[in-house]
């Protein structure tokens, strides 16, 4: 048997995480082994830290595993306090997106059958816009009511579930404007109509609540897209709003939406649902 | 005199044509004070308000000396406030400890081992430590009523509201549902609003009683129970000069209001002090 023991002072640096490589390794060895040093570890250590540490474990042991979704933010580098604020986002769930991804295919073989982007540059921006809507509120939120009197922030919250979705939402009309290249750039004319109405329905609803707002802002979408179709001259051109000049107005649009919607944010803190 | 946790003077809001609050001022101090009223009396919108939900169109407020009308104050009060509302939501594919850690998080408990270890002692504290890991969709009522009220212990609030926390349980779930407020009333602040008067008689020490968005009575459950004494009696048919009446479990009537003289007189309860004090202002007075 060995007669090799730990030296007190590497004991004190194992006993902090101090100890380095290779030592460190001979250390773990040899202590599985003796219970001498073991015991010598334990004077030196810390019971401060060694009790934190206990707990450490046990809260680490103690603590569900993540689901799915928390899972690949927290493997992205989101902070896990904010992935559990993020896996109770109702639109980020499996359903939702699933049916995001449905409709978009859909459109997609619509667009390559008919020849025409209009269709997808039409539907895409209404995607965020949905899903953003449905995000926060007291009718799709079922914790609405304890989040809104909670210290955090209602228009960080709002904020942090509108950044989640607007980035899952682009992401996935990125995808489908992959899967139609021979329009070019022009397969990307839903963005910015996708940001000013986004933003738009979010300043709307801090005054009109969270269903008319995004309703009105998508009807009044629909209601212009078919106006411009039935003012166009020519049937290739491009309807007014995914122009040059149509994408430098949803611009201006998103910019003086989120303008206004920071000035009310205060509004988001407070309950936006009916009486007794 | 204690000081109180919540003082509030001349509350007042309308939504649409109706005023739900009407000049209401209310101190509260530590120990369970009971909010009595029949429906639509105005508790829930007293509750959301002191919950720092809905602002007052008149009237101020103060949480533990915050005042909640600007952003800071508001903040401030609900640093100390746990609120269990009427029909807490959940999401549905939580566990018990997911919810209660999800709420910890709008709690500000970033700290993942702290908030943890908070998480395991409030659902310990209302015995939930055992099911923990299981959904909540699996779960009776009566224990997503107990994970709803671990998520308003979390963080040790100095003031507790409970908007009706023992409807829809059955009477051993509420049994144990009241021995929790009772524990959680024990050196902080709880309002309670319910439609029992049971609950306040088991638990409060205060109880204010609403109608019409009013505060119709504001003292100790004693004082309530004394309003009606003299004006309770007993008949072998329902007496039509009585403010309220009902045949008891002895074939009898129990009558309430202004006796005729040479009535058989019986020792008044809380809530017959309850249904005088709303004298015709709920519709169960004239049952």
């Amino acid at each position: 048997m060995s007669t090799w023991h730990v030296a007190e002072e590497d004991l004190r640096a194992y006993a902090q995480g101090e100890l380095t490589a290779p030592l460190l390794w001979s250390a773990d060895t040899h202590l599985i082994a003796c219970a001498e040093c073991r015991a010598g570890l334990a004077e030196v250590s810390d019971p401060v830290a060694l009790d934190e540490g206990w707990e450490r474990l046990d809260a680490e042991l103690d603590a569900p595993r993540p689901g799915l979704l928390e899972s690949l933010l927290m493997r992205l580098g989101i902070a896990d306090h904010i992935a559990r604020l993020l896996a109770a986002t109702p639109v980020l769930r499996r359903s939702w997106l699933a049916s995001v991804v449905f409709l978009l295919l859909t459109t997609v073989l619509a667009v390559r059958s008919t020849d025409s982007p209009t269709l997808f540059l039409a539907l895409a921006p209404l995607l965020p816009l949905a899903g953003v809507a449905l995000s926060y509120g007291p009718a799709l939120d079922p914790t609405y009511e304890m989040a809104v009197v909670a210290p955090m922030h209602g228009f960080r919250l709002l904020m942090i579930r509108t950044v989640a979705v607007l980035v899952a939402g682009l992401g996935l009309n990125g995808l489908a404007t992959l899967a139609l290249p021979g329009y070019g750039l022009r397969a990307l004319a839903w963005l910015l109509p996708a940001l000013a109405l986004t933003m738009t329905g979010l300043a709307l609803t801090a005054r009109l609540g969270p269903v008319l707002a995004p309703s009105l802002v998508g009807g009044s979408w629909v209601a212009l897209l078919l106006i411009t179709h039935a003012q166009q001259t020519s049937a290739g051109d491009p309807l007014a709003p995914f122009t040059a000049a149509g994408q430098g107005v949803a611009a201006a649009v998103a910019a003086l939406a989120a303008g206004l919607l920071f000035l009310l944010r205060d509004r988001f803190d407070l309950f936006n649902g009916s009486a007794e | 005199m204690t000081t109180p946790t919540v003082s509030a003077s001349g509350l007042s809001l309308r939504y649409g044509g109706t005023r739900a609050l009407d000049d209401v001022s209310l101190r509260l101090t530590p120990g369970v004070t009971g909010l009595l009223g029949p429906n639509g009396a105005g508790k829930t919108t007293l509750l959301r308000v002191l919950a720092t939900a809905v602002p007052p169109d008149r009237g101020a407020f103060t949480v533990l000396g915050h005042d909640p009308s600007t952003s800071r104050g508001r903040q401030e009060v609900r640093r100390s406030l746990g609120y269990l509302p009427q029909t807490p939501g959940f999401h549905p594919d939580f566990t018990a400890f997911e919810f209660v850690d999800y709420v910890a998080i709008l709690k500000e408990l970033t700290d993942r081992t702290a908030r943890h270890r908070e998480v395991r002692r409030v659902l310990e504290g209302v015995d939930l430590g055992d099911v923990r890991g299981r959904r909540i969709k699996k779960l009776s009522g009566g224990m997503r009523q107990r994970v709803a009220l671990a998520a308003a212990l979390v963080g040790d609030p100095g003031f507790l509201v409970l908007d009706e926390p023992t409807v829809g349980l059955d009477p051993e779930q509420r049994m144990r549902f009241r021995e929790l407020i009772a524990q959680a009333g024990e050196g902080r602040t709880v309002l309670l609003s319910t439609h029992q008067t049971e609950d306040v008689a088991m638990l409060c020490h205060r109880v204010v009683v609403m109608a019409g968005g009013q505060v119709r009575f504001e003292g100790t459950p004693a004082e309530l129970t004394a309003r009606a004494a003299g004006r309770v009696w007993s008949s072998t048919e329902r007496d039509p000069g009585a403010k309220a009446g009902w045949r008891t479990g002895t074939g009898s009537f129990r009558n309430v209001g202004d006796p005729p003289a040479g009535a058989d007189l019986l020792e008044p309860t809380l809530e017959d002090g309850y249904l005088l004090t709303l004298d015709g202002a709920g519709a169960e007075v004239a049952a």
